[in-house]
């Protein structure tokens, strides 16, 4: 019997937990060379901005161990362009999509919204509250709570769908963040955004990025998102998108297993851009082995004593 | 171009070190390397492997209806473990990816300015010329004799070294501006490191149609990053050397202050 792939986040179906994660898949049309972008689960855009945004100088990245480094300053085509140009695209390629957005003012979160809402074919809003590279979108959003609170009660109010709120790895307790996400009413959170880091070029002295820090993402990040993952699993009810260094299709099932309810693949991409199809048919093989009739199944059935978790706090 | 690229798994047929570290490896390739113009490019990554994590870029060298090679000067990580490979291992190609150089023309007389790895082109450019009779000329700089490749491909083609161990004493774009003096081409194109592009712009943007390949860092090769900005000519803007280019024409972009 072929599994059960469907997940939930809020009342939107996806047909598989596969994604790809804003801004590491263009638009979505780029990946349609390579496969059929339908099968997904969803397509995440670009981060979207009221205005078009040229991004960060160069060089905006650089390959560390088992990692890049990228600094792009959301450079996109902006909101009003992502829907007269490209909505067409990608409905005509019949891909489900979910619009992320950032945005330097409150006000400016609920405009992108409003926009995005008149559009039905747009079946959910990821908000960017986590970028570690520009100051709007960015970590002043992110890290603190009661300005999350705000941004997603707001956005709630004029945006009907599925609303997610991507959240930055760089606070203490992450856990908090997703909370306050869940008590605003948002349908989900994507864990995590990259993590800030830095690399320098020996000879030259200087930094290997134009904004000198960037954000960390790939396989050197896996372990530690996988951890967060597993402590907001245990603090919100509404379901986790996973995303952090997903390489192989084991890393899917291992994030689900973790507590997540989908996952986004990204940097992966670069090297493989119709990774997410091979994910697809092996977690399938996977799930028909291991004798698991739907995926869901999968979500939070790690088997541990959470009472050996030391720093785990509860409630 | 939708349907026009392709991820495909090549195995090496063999690897030849042509001048001090710097290696000509060959491939099989059924589906990109009949499509590959001059200038375009691709992202070579190993198989089954997250360290190096990211693809290379590589101009292709040569390409025939099935086989490809790249030339490369073996300095990073990446290229020296490529430059290891036995036949018959393979590498994953991505390509064909970027614009190349402007279509040649019967008679069109082109020169073509190249150095490092951009001596790469000089095979892809003089197979590309002489399927259209274009009368294409190479001129070819180095710092010092060893570190130049011979190439059988091009029948006209000039040295350049700065310590004049091999044909003219002087950078590639000296030499340009002393064949000048008789003559101008109709089209020039360069591909190397970045100071000679800058340089070339400056002298010969002007002058004569010129177009240039650009070297900058690329994560992804497909536009889905947006990490390889080249900035626009005039404006406060900046096109994507992956899909872009890498070919430009020289008065369409500048070159970033600090380089």
């Amino acid at each position: 019997m072929t599994p059960d792939l469907r997940v939930r986040i809020g009342e939107l179906e996806l047909k598989n937990p596969i994604m790809t994660a804003s801004g590491t898949c263009g638009y979505g049309d780029e990946l349609s060379d390579y496969f059929d972008i339908s099968i997904l689960g969803a397509v995440v855009s670009k981060s979207l901005t009221l205005k078009p945004k040229i991004g960060n100088e160069p060089p905006r990245v650089a390959e560390v161990a088992c990692g890049m480094l990228n600094s792009i300053g959301l450079a996109n085509i902006g909101v009003q362009a992502f829907i007269n140009e490209k909505m067409p695209k990608l409905n005509k390629l019949g891909a489900l999509i979910i619009v992320n957005i950032a945005a330097k003012r409150v006000e400016d979160y609920v405009a992108l919204s409003e926009a995005l809402a008149g559009n039905a074919s747009i079946r959910g809003l990821e908000l960017n509250l986590s970028c570690p590279n520009v100051k709007e979108g960015g970590i002043e959003f992110g890290t603190d709570v009661r300005t999350l609170s705000t941004i997603v009660k707001r956005v709630r109010k004029v945006f009907p769908r599925a609303l997610v709120v991507k959240l930055t790895p760089n606070v203490t307790r992450i856990s908090e963040f997703a909370k306050a996400a869940e008590a605003e009413g948002a349908d989900g959170v994507t864990v995590a955004n990259t993590y800030v880091g830095m690399a320098v070029d020996v000879y030259s002295r200087e930094p290997r990025i134009h904004t000198v820090t960037g954000g960390l993402s790939g396989p050197a990040i896996k372990p530690l998102t996988m951890a967060k993952v597993f402590e907001v699993s245990k603090a919100v009810r509404i379901p986790i998108i996973a995303s952090g260094g997903i390489f192989v299709w084991q890393d899917v099932v291992e994030y689900m297993i973790a507590g997540a309810t989908a996952v986004e693949i990204g940097t992966a991409l670069f090297t493989k851009p119709d990774a997410p199809a091979g994910f697809l048919k092996s977690m399938g093989e996977y799930l028909s082995h291991e004798n698991v009739s739907a995926v869901s199944e999968l979500i939070g059935s790690l088997r541990a004593k959470l009472e050996n978790v030391p720093h785990l706090k509860r409630g | 171009m939708p349907g026009n690229c392709f991820l495909e798994s090549a195995i090496i047929v063999q690897t030849r070190e042509v001048a001090e570290s710097t290696y000509i490896t060959g491939l099989k390739s059924r589906l990109i390397a009949p499509l590959v113009t001059p200038g375009q490019f691709l992202m070579v990554s190993f198989p089954e492997t997250s360290d190096p994590l990211l693809p290379r870029a590589f101009s292709v060298c040569d390409a025939t209806a099935d086989t490809l090679s790249l030339f490369y000067v073996a300095v990073g990580r990446g290229t020296r473990r490529i430059s290891k490979l036995k036949p018959g291992e393979s590498l994953v190609l991505n390509g064909p990816l970027g614009k190349g150089f402007p279509e040649m023309r019967s008679a069109q007389k082109i020169w073509a300015a190249v150095g490092g790895s951009g001596a790469a082109l000089i095979p892809i450019l003089a197979r590309a010329a002489s399927k259209t009779s274009a009368d294409i000329h190479f001129y070819y700089g180095a710092r010092t004799g060893k570190q130049l490749v011979g190439f059988d491909e091009a029948a006209n083609l000039e040295y350049a070294t700065d310590d004049g161990s091999k044909g003219f004493r002087g950078n590639v774009v000296q030499l340009l501006i002393e064949k000048m003096k008789n003559g101008m081409p109709d089209l020039l194109f360069g591909c190397g490191p970045t100071p000679m592009l800058i340089s070339m712009q400056k002298e010969f943007g002007a002058r004569v149609p010129t177009y240039l390949s650009v070297e900058t860092p690329m994560a992804c090769g497909m536009g889905l990053c947006q990490g390889c900005p080249v900035r626009k000519a005039g404006k406060k803007d900046y096109y994507l050397a992956c899909k872009d280019g890498p070919v430009f024409r020289s008065n369409e972009i500048e070159f970033e202050a600090d380089l």
